[in-house]
């Protein structure tokens, strides 16, 4: 596999794929998200793979020291690209709810699972909401502007999460863009 | 007290600390219950690598506190907060009664 110049999509895609393939199943949250659904208006350099459950972890470094990731810290780099790649501890959640659907996006045979455009607003919202993170708000406004997202939804679990006050800021960014 | 859940008594007491506390380090834990400061710090990045604690940087200290983000923080806060009521007092005003309010500099007490 050519990493140079791959994209953050392409790259997403190969090690869901890779991994998938040696038995660990993983899903892409985070930034990374963010890039694929707006098409790299925001882009980002990290790649964060929750994974389902817990028994690949030791597999994962083998795998991927095989196709050139060493283990930097709790990440892994390539020579060849600028992404960086992180393995997150299961469980696959938002706030504090189990991520129910997820997203799968197919490209020549490969698939990558992912969270769904209405999920990646809800997690960069509680990046908001908890940490008071305003790119991560501006981030919530980008998704939802690019793709068709359930604004029910995302009112029901920020109302759940005890955030309405914040849930209004996003719709205030909402309304400004 | 809950070592049969997290088969650790260091890890009770972290956790304990930082429940108590709101946010920790570790010199500052491993001085409290003179634990090994790297025990203490391995524990803590477990935790964090597991997305039950966050850290951040104040000035060139590392701080740990709960993951606001870490779905069941609620749980684990109120098993903490029972788990407390069980200690012997003296041990909860020892290690886990900390002062939070401001003190002026140069107040003597």
């Amino acid at each position: 596999m050519d990493f140079k110049n791959i994209s953050i999509l392409d790259l997403a895609i190969f090690l869901s794929d890779h991994l998938a393939k040696h038995g660990i199943e993983t899903v892409l949250s985070g930034g990374a998200c963010v890039s694929i659904y707006t098409k790299n208006e925001f882009l980002s350099y990290d790649l964060d793979f929750v994974m389902l459950d817990f028994s690949g972890k030791k597999k994962i470094k083998k795998i991927l020291e095989k196709i050139g990731f060493q283990p930097e810290g709790r990440h892994f780099r390539h020579d060849d690209t600028p992404f960086i790649v992180e393995f997150l501890s299961p469980p696959l959640s938002l706030g504090e709810e189990p991520v129910k659907k997820i997203q799968t996006i197919e490209k020549k045979g490969r698939k990558l699972k992912l969270l769904s455009p209405t999920d990646c607003v809800k997690d960069r919202l509680s990046a908001y909401y908890h940490w008071n993170d305003r790119p991560s708000l501006e981030q919530a406004v980008m998704v939802s502007l690019a793709q068709s997202v359930d604004f029910k939804e995302i009112e029901r679990w920020s109302f759940r999460e005890n955030m309405a006050e914040k849930y209004s800021d996003f719709l205030e960014e909402l309304d400004k863009a | 007290m809950l070592e049969a859940l997290f088969e650790s008594e260091k890890k009770e007491k972290i956790l304990f600390f930082i429940y108590s506390h709101g946010e920790g380090y570790a010199r500052e834990i491993a001085r409290t219950f003179q634990f090994n400061l790297n025990t203490v710090q391995n524990q803590l990045l477990n935790l964090e690598s597991h997305g039950v604690l966050y850290s951040r940087l104040k000035g060139r200290v590392r701080l740990f506190g709960f993951n606001p983000r870490y779905p069941f923080k609620k749980e684990l806060e109120a098993l903490l907060k029972k788990a407390m009521m069980f200690l012997p007092e003296s041990e909860v005003r020892r290690y886990y009664f900390p002062r939070l309010r401001p003190r002026r500099t140069a107040k003597p007490l």
